[in-house]
């Protein structure tokens, strides 16, 4: 049992130090990107600019526009993606060529582990400073009918 | 007790306190997911209060330590007259600890004189007003950015924008109020300053942000489940609030030391989908993200 238990707090702390390793890259910007991060790179660094809907159509398998809407959010705090509003919804271009993004991943690997992450402040002040930021016109939207739908409900349910 | 014979101590304390908050720091962080999805199975205050303990561990080890082995064995032990040096590594992990104690002290005074800026700022442009469902006066300011937050450490204020006043409607202000007083009552901007307090496991590599970030989430989860009450219509006002405050576009910069009613643009969404599923007498814990 001890031993199981060493097993598994090694692994963890390998798996943090490779994390730790992988993601000096973000400290300026150009983190390794995950699985679904990754596909919508593709896809927006091969359509160009794109809005949520357009990037979901691309998509090979089915997923909810909240879920790409997050990503595509994240990987516009990555500085990997431009976003403006043309209409109601958010049309996000990539920042970098696909080989620019390489590059410079290369480029920042040892860099960035070197240089630390920056304070811990100003990463949780992000979430902060973006939460009562601009939000896209189209997720609101659908909200907007969830709780509408909600309330119909309620209301045909009758009072609590 | 001649200086030496302290300035030694002092090395020896600093050093053990590094030695053994960095390798427990280094064990949590690690394990940080696992504290997370080991979260996710409770409900939201539990959680939040799980994951800050697992946060504040590391430290509390390391005072513990200095305290209670580090300092009464030294006191006891170590003879007064021995003209002994403090060695390379002593004085190294000495170093890192004062480093890595100044790099917290930097974050928390920058972010306690972030707060202070905006309270004034907000005192200035405020009238203080008692409203229906806050506990205590609130600070009513004259902007029309989207500002419903809670302000201060010791002594939380509410703040909240004449925007936000007017765009609610007496339902979602009354629960949006509770929200924001439940993050009060559980001392929410206190655990925050905690947090900031709480050194690193290694100066200048962060390695709690993931389990900072979880904290904040279930605090927040908490505060909405404490608002609503397991009632389905308050959960729906407190959607409707979510989504009102959201729509009123770009808000104020805020600090860390601030509990905001929207606390995270990826966030929103997931919250309100929570709200939306209430339909219970008890609150629901959220679904792995």
């Amino acid at each position: 049992m001890p031993s199981a238990v060493f097993d598994v707090l090694v692994s963890n702390m390998i798996h943090f130090f490779k994390n730790r390793l992988a993601r000096g890259t973000e400290l300026i910007g150009q983190m390794s990107l995950g699985r679904l991060e990754f596909e919508l790179m593709q896809i927006l660094w091969s359509r160009g600019a794109s809005n949520v809907r357009e990037v979901i159509q691309e998509l090979d398998r089915p997923l909810a526009y909240t879920t790409v809407m997050t990503t595509l959010d994240r990987l516009y705090k990555k500085n990997l993606l431009d976003r403006h509003m043309p209409d109601r919804a958010f049309v996000y271009s990539p920042r970098l060529s696909r080989e620019e993004w390489e590059r410079r991943r290369a480029q920042s690997f040892v860099a960035g582990f070197l240089a630390g992450a920056p304070a811990s402040r100003d990463l949780l002040l992000s979430s902060f400073l973006d939460a009562v930021g601009q939000h896209d016109a189209v997720l609101l939207d659908e909200l907007e009918k969830k709780i509408q739908k909600k309330r119909k409900e309620l209301f045909r349910r009758g009072p609590s | 007790m001649s200086a030496p014979y302290v300035l030694r101590l002092l090395c020896l304390c600093l050093a053990s306190f590094f030695l053994v908050s960095s390798i427990a720091g280094l064990i949590a962080a690690s394990a940080s997911r696992a504290a997370v999805r080991m979260a996710e199975t409770m409900q939201p205050r539990s959680a939040a209060r799980f994951l800050f303990f697992v946060r504040l561990l590391p430290l509390a080890l390391g005072v513990g330590a200095v305290l209670g082995l580090c300092i009464p064995s030294y006191l006891w032990l170590e003879p007064h007259g021995t003209p002994e040096r403090v060695g390379l590594i002593c004085l190294t992990l000495a170093f890192l600890a004062v480093a890595s104690c100044c790099l917290s002290l930097i974050r928390t005074g920058r972010a306690m004189a972030g707060s202070l800026r905006c309270k004034r700022s907000w005192q200035l442009a405020g009238r203080e007003t008692q409203l229906k469902g806050g506990a205590s006066l609130a600070l009513v300011v004259k902007k029309e950015a989207p500002l419903l937050a809670l302000a201060g450490v010791l002594r939380p204020r509410m703040v909240i924008s004449d925007a936000v006043l007017r765009s609610l409607s007496a339902e979602e202000l009354d629960v949006a109020l509770h929200h924001e007083n439940a993050h009060r009552v559980s001392r929410d901007n206190l655990k925050r300053l905690l947090l900031l307090l709480a050194p690193g496991p290694i100066p200048f590599v962060r390695g709690f942000a993931f389990l900072e970030q979880a904290w904040a989430k279930f605090s927040e989860w908490a505060a909405d489940d404490e608002a609503t009450q397991g009632d389905a219509h308050r959960a729906l006002s407190l959607a409707g609030a979510l989504l009102r405050v959201a729509r009123m576009g770009a808000g104020p910069r805020l600090s860390f030391l601030h509990t905001s009613l929207v606390a995270g643009d990826h966030d929103l969404s997931a919250r309100i989908d929570r709200l939306l599923r209430l339909d219970h007498a008890r609150p629901v814990p959220f679904p792995r993200t």
